[in-house]
C-alpha cells in the first residue's frame, strides 16, 4: 500500500501491474536519456563564449531533431500498445463482482450464483482499532479469490466516482447509466487499498476501496457465511 | 610579423563535433545506468519473490496475524 514520501508506483499484485511497472521503467529510462542530453546541451549553450551566427540553412539539424523524436516515440509506443492490448484480453473470468459507487460509499454485489450484496463504508477515524489504516479501511471488504481472473462491472448511483486499486493496476470510472468493465488477477493473498478517484462531493476523500484476496477455498467459505448472515 | 587569419567558418560544426558525442555519451550512460541499477534489479526482485513463493504459508501467516476479516485465525 502507499507509504509516506513514496516516489514510485506501489508494488504490483497482479501480472498486468507488473507489466505496467516495467513499461513505466522503460519510458522513464528514455525520458532520462533525453533529459540528460538536453540538460547538457543547455548547460554548454549558456556557458559558451562563442556566439553562433550559423542559424541559417539549418536543414541538417532540423532533420535530426525531427527524426530522432519520431524514433523515440516509436520506441515508447510499441511497449505501450503491447500492455494496452494485454489489459484488454479476454480472460474468461471465474467471478464477476459488481461495484456501485454512491455518495459516499461503495457497494458490492456477487450475483453469479446467489444474491450477495453489501455496502462498504470507510471506518471513521475515531472508530479505528490499532491494526487499521486511517482513511483506507472499510467496514466490509471486497473479497476475491487469488490466482483467479475477476471481472469487475462498475457503475454509480448518483454522480461520477472512480474505483482505483493501484497495486492491482485497476482504475475505472463509475458513471451513472453506464456499465464499465475491467478484469484483474490477484497474484498473492493480502489486503489492498485504493481510494475514490473522481471528485464526487464533500466526502470524496472518505470512500476508500478495500480488496481482500484469499485462496479460493477460503473465498467459498466466506461467501457461504456471508449469505447465511443475510 | 602578420597576424594569423582567424577561423570564422565551421564554428558550429566544430562545436557539435566536440559536444555532441559527449551529450550522447552522457545520455546513453544515464539510460544504461538506470536500466542496470533500477529496471533489471526490479525484474530480478519480482522473479525471486515469486520463485519460492508459498501461497499457503503466506496466507496462513496473514490469517494468524488477524489481517483478514473474511477468515478468522484458527482457534477463534
Amino acid at each position: 500500500m502507499a507509504y509516506p514520501l513514496q516516489l514510485g508506483l506501489q508494488d504490483a499484485t497482479s501480472p498486468v501491474m507488473e507489466e505496467l511497472i516495467q513499461f513505466h521503467d522503460h519510458t522513464l529510462m528514455i525520458a532520462l536519456l533525453v533529459s540528460t542530453m538536453v540538460f547538457y546541451t543547455i548547460l554548454t549553450s549558456v556557458t559558451t563564449k562563442l556566439t553562433n551566427k550559423n542559424m541559417l540553412d539549418s536543414q541538417g539539424i532540423e532533420t535530426i531533431w525531427t527524426i530522432a523524436p519520431a524514433l523515440i516515440l516509436i520506441l515508447i509506443a510499441m511497449p505501450s500498445l503491447r500492455v494496452l492490448y494485454m489489459m484488454d484480453e479476454v480472460n474468461n473470468p471465474h467471478l464477476t463482482v459488481k461495484t456501485i459507487g454512491h455518495q459516499w460509499y461503495w457497494s458490492y454485489e456477487y450475483t453469479d450464483y446467489k444474491n450477495l450484496e453489501f455496502d462498504s463504508y470507510m471506518i471513521p477515524t475515531q472508530d479505528l482499532i490499532p491494526r487499521q489504516f486511517r482513511l483506507f479501511d472499510t467496514d466490509h471488504r471486497m473479497v476475491v479469490p487469488t490466482d483467479s481472473p475477476v471481472r469487475m462491472l462498475i457503475t454509480a448511483d448518483d454522480v461520477i466516482h472512480s474505483t482505483a486499486v493501484p497495486t492491482l493496476g485497476v482504475k475505472m470510472d463509475a458513471i451513472p447509466g453506464r456499465l464499465n468493465q475491467t478484469t484483474f488477477v490477484v497474484s498473492h493473498p493480502g489486503v489492498f487499498y485504493g481510494q475514490c478517484s473522481e471528485i464526487c462531493g464533500a466526502n470524496h476523500s472518505f470512500m476508500p476501496i478495500t480488496v481482500e484476496a484469499i485462496p479460493l477455498i477460503h473465498f467459498e467459505d466466506w461467501s457461504t457465511s456471508m449469505l447465511a448472515k443475510i | 610579423m602578420s597576424l594569423q587569419k582567424p577561423v570564422m567558418r565551421g564554428l558550429l560544426a566544430r562545436r557539435l563535433r566536440f559536444h555532441l558525442p559527449i551529450a550522447i555519451a552522457i545520455g546513453l550512460t544515464s539510460a544504461v545506468s538506470f536500466k542496470y541499477m533500477v529496471t533489471e534489479p526490479r525484474k530480478r526482485a519480482y522473479a525471486e519473490y515469486y520463485k519460492h513463493y508459498d501461497v499457503n504459508k503466506e496466507f496462513n501467516a496473514m490469517r494468524e496475524a488477524g489481517v483478514f476479516e473474511s477468515v478468522q485465525p484458527t482457534g477463534k
